[in-house]
Parts: structure tokens; C-alpha cells; sequence
């Protein structure tokens, strides 16, 4: 599928689209509409999630996900969500291979998500303190050594 | 009426600390649990804090075994956020050194899955001719592992043309190796019995985890990122895309020896073909605010990268995810339904790499409590 094609099949849910290069797809949708969005692509045999990134913005959260859609074609789906309340649905019901990712969401940037069949904590130990999130803006900060000159 | 066999997170088939839970039923596997992060550097994070040039260094240091793969993949990602591509010769270099990889990792892997089944004498001879790969990255880079050969913007030395007969004499043998050991793995009865329907991964299942590189291959998912998304020098290059359908161990075994193959015929193809020039370019300090996604094939199937610069020198956010990481989902189907005693074998054909897999939060767990480590601490302990 080119990267023209998946725009196309999607038009109507998303929005923000930047198509650096042939083979790359940046684009946003809503919290209401990422679902239906994954279920359209995912009934047109795009079936390889590749991952999921969380990224704080300061104000908001973007959940993006990586979605690989034949012909090395990648769609990298945003959905901006506010950082005071970061929820989302599940999507394992849609790309099981989204488990673990999702789980890795949660633990590192504190975002629910809701529905999910396995909600342990997957890389922070058992008694990591609740409600602090490693890869959270205010998580503390070391500065790394400055290379030897 | 069931028991739990606990395997690690310190365990003798397992070459890094990780925990499993199997839930056995007799001999039988019923479930497959397991716990990740014993081995969380923060690496993610780290690299936020670094600049461009100097979290190269420690993107290469996520894995150690695939190196390069790293480096290419931060390199490739990293040039894409800046918009600069790198000189033509530098595309030939890395692809040399990406498939040398290849080819010592999959041996590695080859070595510790005859180890597993018990052949010792087989993970000797893989063990004894991964050491002719591992010398032309000494000869080619100065190291045997950490080459540090690529820099952003193109790779620090040239291959020289009187370093071109001991190369062409290293690949000669371990062609001729590797033959023999597709023959040996494909003809002997201990291998088979071990190997030929156990651990199965079916095409769908493989699909619906969302499964990479030689695991998904050997299921019959023909895809590889360095055809489908190429990188380096692999546009210019042909080469075939290995796959099997029968998705067992034994699959997995044929397809890393025939990629080994491949892996020779690509490094010969572009030993003739490199073009000469400029080994890198300028590379500049800031980066304007951007992003972009950068794949590889790693040794163990698609690495991903995911860069924001933000106008500085450091990024903004750098996500990795690694091969054995998306593959660890595949462990359960694979296992469920198999028997106790196949499980180090089937643990290990994913080729799972564990420090890859964990990278995120330094905690010290000693004590009993979590707690990070601070930096003075790591100084003394060091001492």
C-alpha cells in the first residue's frame, strides 16, 4: 500500500497529515475516533502494530501508534490525550501484539489503559512508588557527564 | 492438578536474568507467565540527556551482540530528523558491518541452540567458525563486538583494498561452513527429533502478535525490513527474503543458517560494487524541532527507533523497540501444549536477548527496597 493509499483510507478520521517521505505517514486523530481508525486499517490487512510510543508534551501526552502497512509503507498514528487524565481504550482486541506495549505505556508514562487483559506492571518492580512515572517530564532529572575534551 | 516451575531470573538455560512462570500439568506446559526488567538501564531516558553525538555511543550499548544494528538504526533515524543522508562509500561500509553482525549473531544463536538440545560438539564448531566473522570486524572496524564504526553522517574508517583478500578468504570459509552445517542440521536424526515440530508459531498466530524477523519467517510472514524498507546500501543490493512455513525450531534453524548465506553473497556483492568518495559528512550539533521513525532488521528482526529533536542539541524523546521485545509474546503459543523439557530449546528460538528488552529504570534491588542509585553511588561501587 503506498502512503497516499493509506491516507486515503483513513480520510475522514484523521487529521494533521505530513508525509515526509514515500514511506512515512505522520498524522493525528481524536480520542473518540483512534479505535475506528485501527479497526479501518486493520479490516484492509494491515495487521503489523510495529509499537507503541507515549511522548509527554508538557500539557499533553501523545500516544502514537506505529502502524506497518505493507511495502515498508509506516503509518505513525497520533493521539493527543491531556495529561491530567491520560485515558485510552484497549487495543489488544485489535492487534493482540499490542499487550505488552501497552502495559510498558502504562508503567512508564502513566497512562490507563482501559480494558486491558493484563494489567500487572511489566519493567518497574513490584514496589515501585504509585503515581510516579519514569518517562514523565517531572520524574527527575540526572545530567549525564560531559565527554572528556 | 498443576504445579509452578519457576525459571529464573538466575537460571542455567537462560543466558540473562529473566523470570518464567510455567505452569505444568504432568510433563505437559498448560501456562507461560513471565516478568520483565531485571536488567532496566534507563536508556531511553538517558538519552534525552545527551547530546546527538554522544547517546550514539549509548544506543550502541542497548544490546551486545547487535551493535551495529543499533547504531544503524539511531544513525538512520537521527539523519532523517536532520535531513541529511550520508556519503555513498559510508552506505557500503555500514551495510559490511550490519551483515558481519548478521552473520556472528545468527552462529552465536546456532552455537546456543545446539547447546540447548545437548549437542555440545556442534556448538563448538559454530562457536569455533563465528570467530571468522568476529576477525574481519577486528580487521575491518578494530573491534571484534563494539565497533563504534558509524558516526552520524557516515562511518569513521575506510575498508582499504589490501584488507579485500582476507575478507574474501574469511567468507570463503565460513561459506563453506555453513553449507555443511545446513547439511549436518537438516540430515541429523538428534537435530530433527529436538527441533522438527516443537515450539510451533502457526502463520496466524505469528501475525496476531505481531512476531518479526527469522521468528516470523520461519512462520511464512515474508517480510524483512532491509527489502521492504530499505536502509544503508540494501536498495542497490539483491538479495533473497528466507522463509519456511513450518514456524517449528527446526524452521527457525534453517532460516538463520540460510540468511548466514545471504549475509556472505551481500557483503561479496558489495565489496565489488562500492562506490569511492567522502567517508562522512558535517554533521551539525542542533537539530531543528522534527521527527521521524527509523527501522533496521536487526540479527533478531525489526529495531525500531522513534526520534523528536526539539531545537537543541539533546532530543526531545527517543523511543526504542527492540526485536526480542516484540517477540516475547510469541513465547507463549509457542510453548503451551509442548513439554517441560522442550522449553529451553523453545526459550531460545526466538533468540531472546534480555538486555535488550529491559532498558528503562535503574533500581537497586539488594536491599529488599527499590531505590535509584544515584551516580556517586555507581562511582563507588565501581571502586
Amino acid at each position: 500500500m503506498k502512503a497516499e493509499d493509506v491516507v486515503k483510507l483513513v480520510k475522514k478520521q484523521i487529521t494533521d497529515v505530513k508525509i515526509p517521505n514515500e514511506r512515512r505517514v505522520f498524522a493525528s486523530v481524536d480520542k473518540q475516533k483512534y479505535k475506528e481508525t485501527l479497526l479501518a486499517l486493520k479490516s484492509n490487512d494491515i495487521t503489523h502494530l510495529s509499537t507503541i510510543t507515549g511522548v509527554d508534551l508538557g500539557e499533553q501526552i501523545v500516544v502514537i501508534y506505529h502502524l506497518d502497512c505493507g511495502d515498508g509503507v509506516l503509518l505513525n498514528l497520533k493521539v493527543p490525550l491531556p495529561k491530567n487524565d491520560p485515558r485510552l481504550q484497549t487495543v489488544t482486541d485489535i492487534f493482540p501484539g499490542a499487550v505488552l506495549y501497552e502495559r510498558d505505556l502504562m508503567d512508564m508514562l502513566g497512562v490507563k489503559v482501559e480494558g486491558h487483559p493484563d494489567p500487572r506492571r511489566i519493567f518497574l518492580p513490584e514496589d515501585w512508588p504509585a503515581g510516579k512515572y519514569p518517562l514523565r517530564k517531572e520524574a527527575p532529572k540526572e545530567e549525564a557527564p560531559e565527554a572528556k575534551k | 492438578m498443576t504445579f509452578i516451575v519457576p525459571i529464573g531470573p538466575q537460571h542455567p538455560a537462560l543466558e540473562e536474568p529473566e523470570h518464567f512462570r510455567i505452569e505444568v500439568k504432568g510433563e505437559e506446559v498448560v501456562d507461560v507467565d513471565f516478568r520483565l526488567g531485571y536488567v532496566h538501564r534507563g536508556i531511553e531516558r538517558e538519552l534525552c540527556n545527551r547530546t546527538y553525538g554522544h547517546g550514539l555511543f549509548l544506543s550502541a550499548r542497548v544490546c551486545g551482540i547487535c551493535t551495529d544494528a543499533h547504531s544503524s538504526a539511531f544513525t538512520r533515524t537521527v539523519e532523517a530528523v536532520a535531513g541529511i543522508e550520508c556519503p555513498d562509500r559510508a552506505r557500503y561500509i555500514r551495510t559490511i558491518g550490519i551483515e558481519l553482525e548478521r552473520i556472528h549473531s545468527h552462529l552465536l544463536w546456532a552455537g546456543i541452540a545446539a547447546h540447548e538440545i545437548g549437542f555440545t560438539t556442534l556448538f563448538m564448531l559454530f562457536w569455533r567458525d563465528r570467530e571468522l566473522a568476529l576477525d574481519l570486524r577486528e580487521l575491518l572496524f578494530g573491534q571484534r563486538i563494539m565497533s563504534g564504526e558509524m558516526v552520524l553522517g557516515g562511518v569513521r574508517r575506510d575498508i582499504t583494498p589490501d584488507k579485500v583478500p582476507k575478507i574474501v578468504r574469511n567468507l570463503d570459509a565460513l561459506e563453506k561452513a555453513t553449507k555443511h552445517y545446513i547439511d549436518v542440521c537438516t540430515s541429523d536424526r538428534t537435530v530433527i527429533a529436538r527441533c522438527a515440530n516443537v515450539g510451533v508459531l502457526t502463520k496466524q498466530a505469528a501475525r496476531e502478535f505481531c512476531a518479526v524477523g527469522p521468528t516470523a519467517r520461519a512462520s511464512g510472514i515474508d517480510q524483512d525490513v532491509r527489502r521492504d524498507d530499505p536502509y544503508a546500501a540494501y536498495n542497490e543490493i539483491p538479495f533473497k527474503v528466507i522463509t519456511e512455513r513450518d514456524g517449528d525450531v527446526f524452521a527457525k534453524v534453517v532460516v538463520r543458517l540460510r540468511e548466514v548465506l545471504e549475509s556472505i553473497h551481500i557483503i561479496r556483492h558489495a565489496l565489488d560494487v562500492m562506490p569511492k568518495g567522502a567517508l562522512a559528512m558535517r554533521f551539525p550539533k542542533k537539530i531543528a524541532p522534527n521527527e521521524a521513525v527509523g527501522r533496521v532488521e536487526a540479527p533478531r528482526g525489526e529495531l525500531f527507533y522513534y526520534v523528536l529533536s526539539n531545537g537543541s542539541n539533546k532530543p526531545e524523546r527517543v523511543r526504542i523497540r527492540t526485536p526480542s521485545y516484540a517477540n516475547m509474546p510469541t513465547v507463549k503459543p509457542m510453548l503451551v501444549g509442548g513439554t517441560i523439557a522442550d522449553v529451553p530449546i523453545v526459550l531460545a528460538s526466538i533468540d531472546p536477548c534480555f538486555s535488550c528488552t529491559d532498558r528503562i529504570t535503574v533500581v537497586d534491588a539488594r536491599t529488599g527496597k527499590s531505590r535509584i542509585v544515584t551516580k556517586e553511588e555507581l562511582r563507588r561501587m565501581r571502586i
